[in-house]
């Protein structure tokens, strides 16, 4: 069977080398049957991946250990549906994964985009191509799936932390979120080959961009749900360098969705836009490079190869190719369009990108400083989560107010008038909201105050606008409210949507800002039978408890939860010892409490061989809204998403190509 | 309008380098073969030498050794104590970084993150 799956990652490599190289010359000679061809072999090529990955997937079923990687990571007791995320478990496993992902989603793209972008799609196909070949080359050549051994006894089994539900998804909501920004890239580089800088690259990427920017943004989430549930530090996201190497092209694809609108409907920014793109996929592959070379200290724990070189040689390649790209058309690019007013739609944009771009180069110099900084100074320098948080704050505070002001200002321009009698409403909203939470005592932390204020001014905003909407149509002839309301959102899914995501957006801020300001932790030595006393919540501790699992032991500890006197039931945390795996890992007891929007979150941090624990408490306000915000997040995504007809058929009417510059 | 984004981003700039050079908490991130002519807070990546002895949560605190995890200094040794929660992968042999004060003999450690093993070793019979 390994034979099998090499054959199948060999020709793969055959096929994408064939569709970069042969689909260049075609798109260049313009020869339509070698176009055709190289297009068929980037399809066949993602047939011929999902073969490798169904050979790699039964060696799992059938634990098949004489696979060097079914045997580094899967075990005989590892139980049924670990057995098949252990396919990403692993480097190997995640580059063929990728490599599917891309080549799946690229056929996808290609396939339903061809009548959109006649001209584009020829020089699309080389360039999805020549990032699959790339991949394939790893697999083909340096971190292969199918090297065989004699195999042993049992596997080493899968690290007991990516034993958990959301590892089941996580991972692969991050590969299709970089791997989907490969789409827009693709095109991107489509356009500028072409030299067809109209809308309609962007209209068919839009969908495909919203779509790897929502699985990355989901992605990003469950895997700070998993780092709170599994990893027992009673935290959510660490700014570790893996983190923020999701999070990085997330905030550059943010800008570019954002930015776009601004092209679509000014025909401006365009090289801000092709930039961005490039940016976004840059960053995406960065991530990969931070996390397999080994050079920033991470606690993630991937396998650390020469790999790293790899990929730092792609994003070069990428990074050249792109640049040269972009100064090659600039003359074409430049706007004739100028911002008329800097209070305007546009410029809200505008101040928009440039907020959410310093914040990601922000983040990239954090990440990338213990690099620098051992090249400068000859010693390597770490900045930590202060250094983020300090420009979270710097650049979220005014994203988050200008996620109000920006929906209310018209486009062109708006009279300072206008702009105070449409934000007057928000302004109330935010100042009640700030002078109550000073009432309450909430001043203890002027970030925390200024969050919920600008929340609920970004909020306000929002139902404004809905109302207006609503109101409006209404009185254009609705039967009722909820027609004028679903007919409003309707016609506008893109805008309404993003509203809805802003919505998403304001509940992460005030999750985040709730659970990290105004929080509080207790760490206590119990013997059974003591009780330890936080925020009004009493725990009793009960004693410890045993249970045998098939591929593991449970030790626990149970204790007896009150709050304000209340009963709240029993809670067991504690620890689980994995046999295969010699390895023990962290299982915290959560209680939530929907109301509040709060968790306690108990950890059994350590049990002593006297029956006593030490316990480390927390309790989290409004964390929850963090998770609320995700299905927001996905509600507002899904509605953006939904296929319009009328604009298919707007660009259908509007297809007239015209003139193609000469390609020299 | 040029001028406007050219401003915006360098002040932008400003601000995060006046914060790393002045204000930052940045900490230097050091191997046990290079700490010496350094003190207080610092980071150390290194591998974990037997024997571990200690609570984290007595006055005591847990005790350990670190190395440098390849290179030829390996030798030098630096002696860890660590308060706080001990993480599950932790123990003799692993590779971990830990951040705390150096008083030029003992890091005072306030945290330790252990990577997972990444290399596979055949299952013991």
């Amino acid at each position: 069977m390994q034979d099998l799956g090499r054959a199948a990652l060999v020709l793969a490599f055959g096929l994408v080398l064939y569709a970069a190289i042969g689909g260049g010359l075609g798109a260049y000679t313009r020869r339509r049957r070698l176009v055709d061809s190289a297009r068929n072999a980037f399809f066949a090529a993602f047939a011929s991946g999902l073969v490798a990955a169904i050979v790699l997937l039964n060696a799992f079923r059938t634990r098949d250990f004489s696979f060097s990687y079914v045997a580094e990571h899967s075990s005989k007791a590892l139980p049924f549906p670990y057995l098949y995320t252990a396919f990403w478990g692993g480097q190997a496993g995640s580059l063929l994964l990728w490599f599917c992902v891309l080549t799946g989603l690229g056929s996808a793209a290609v396939a339903l985009n061809r009548r959109l972008t006649t001209e584009v799609l020829p020089w699309t196909v080389p360039v999805l191509g020549g990032v699959a070949a790339f991949f394939a080359l790893l697999l083909v050549f340096v971190a292969s799936p199918f090297t065989t051994q004699v195999a042993p006894a049992d596997g080493a089994g899968l690290n007991p932390s990516l034993q958990n539900p959301y590892m089941m998804i996580h991972p692969p909501l991050l590969y299709l979120g970089y791997v989907g920004l490969t789409i827009p890239f693709a095109f991107a580089a489509g356009a500028l080959l072409s030299g067809r800088f109209d809308e309609r690259w962007i209209v068919a990427t839009r969908r495909w961009t919203i779509l790897a920017w929502t699985a990355l943004g989901i992605g990003i989430l469950l895997g700070a749900k998993w780092a709170y549930e599994e990893v027992g530090w009673g935290g959510y996201y660490a700014w570790d360098p893996v983190e923020n190497a999701a999070l990085m092209p997330w905030l550059a694809a943010t800008a570019f969705l954002h930015s776009v609108m601004v092209q679509e409907k000014k025909n401006m920014l365009r090289v801000w836009n092709a930039t961005l793109v490039a940016g976004a996929f840059c960053l995406s592959i960065f991530g990969t490079f931070l996390t397999r070379s080994g050079l920033i200290n991470s606690i993630h724990s991937f396998a650390q190869s020469p790999i790293g070189a790899w990929f730092l040689g792609f994003i070069a390649l990428v990074a050249a190719f792109s640049t040269a790209l972009i100064i090659w058309r600039l003359p074409q690019l430049r706007s004739r369009t100028k911002l008329e007013s800097l209070a305007s739609r546009e410029a809200a944009f505008l101040y928009n990108n440039l907020l959410l771009v310093a914040f990601t180069l922000t983040v990239l110099w954090g990440v990338a400083f213990p690099l620098l900084s051992d090249a400068v100074r000859g010693e390597a320098v770490t900045v930590g989560p202060p250094y983020y948080n300090f420009f979270l704050k710097v650049f979220g505070l005014p994203l988050l107010l200008l996620m109000g002001i920006g929906p209310l200002v018209a486009w062109r321009r708006t009279s300072l008038r206008a702009l105070g009698q449409t934000v007057l409403w928000p302004a109330v909203a935010a100042v009640a909201t700030g002078a109550i939470l000073i009432a309450l005592g909430g001043g203890s932390s002027l970030a925390g105050l200024l969050t919920y204020t600008f929340s609920a001014f970004a909020l306000a905003a929002i139902v404004v606008e809905f109302a207006r909407g609503t109101r409006a149509r209404k009185a254009l002839g609705a039967p009722s409210w909820w027609n004028a309301f679903s007919g409003l959102v309707a016609r506008n899914r893109r805008r309404y949507g993003g509203y809805v995501v802003h919505v998403a957006v304001v509940l992460l801020a005030i999750g985040i800002a709730g659970s990290s300001a105004y929080g509080a932790t207790k760490i206590q030595h119990l013997r059974p039978g003591q009780t330890m006393h936080i925020r009004g919540y009493d725990l009793t501790y009960q004693g410890s408890v045993i249970r045998h699992r098939a591929n593991h032991d449970e030790l626990r500890a149970r204790l007896a939860v009150k709050q304000d006197g209340k009963s709240l039931g029993t809670l067991l945390a504690g620890k689980n010892a994995y046999f295969a795996e010699d390895q023990r890992s962290n299982e915290v007891a959560i209680k939530t409490d929907w109301l509040r929007a709060q968790d306690l979150f108990v950890i059994g941090d350590e049990f002593k061989q006297d029956g006593s624990v030490y316990l480390k408490v927390l309790v989290k306000p409004l964390v929850d809204l963090i998770w609320i915000a995700g299905f927001v997040f996905l509600l507002g995504s899904l509605i953006t998403l939904w296929p319009d007809a009328r604009e298919q058929r707007r660009l259908a009417t509007n297809a007239d190509p015209g003139p193609v510059p000469a390609t020299p | 309008m040029r001028l406007v984004i050219a401003l915006s981003v360098a002040a932008a700039l400003a601000v995060f380098l006046v914060y790393t050079a002045f204000a930052g908490n940045a900490t230097p991130s050091l191997k046990p073969s290079q700490l010496a002519g350094h003190k207080g807070t610092l980071s150390v990546s290194g591998y974990v030498l037997g024997p571990v002895k200690g609570d984290p949560h007595a006055a005591g605190g847990l005790r350990f050794k670190l190395r440098d995890i390849d290179g030829p200094h390996k030798n030098v040794q630096v002696p860890v104590v660590f308060h706080g929660s001990e993480p599950d992968l932790f123990r003799a042999g692993r590779h971990v970084y830990v951040v705390g004060k150096y008083n030029g003999t003992t890091v005072a450690a306030t945290s330790i993150t252990t990577k997972c093993p990444s290399k596979y070793s055949p299952a013991k019979s």
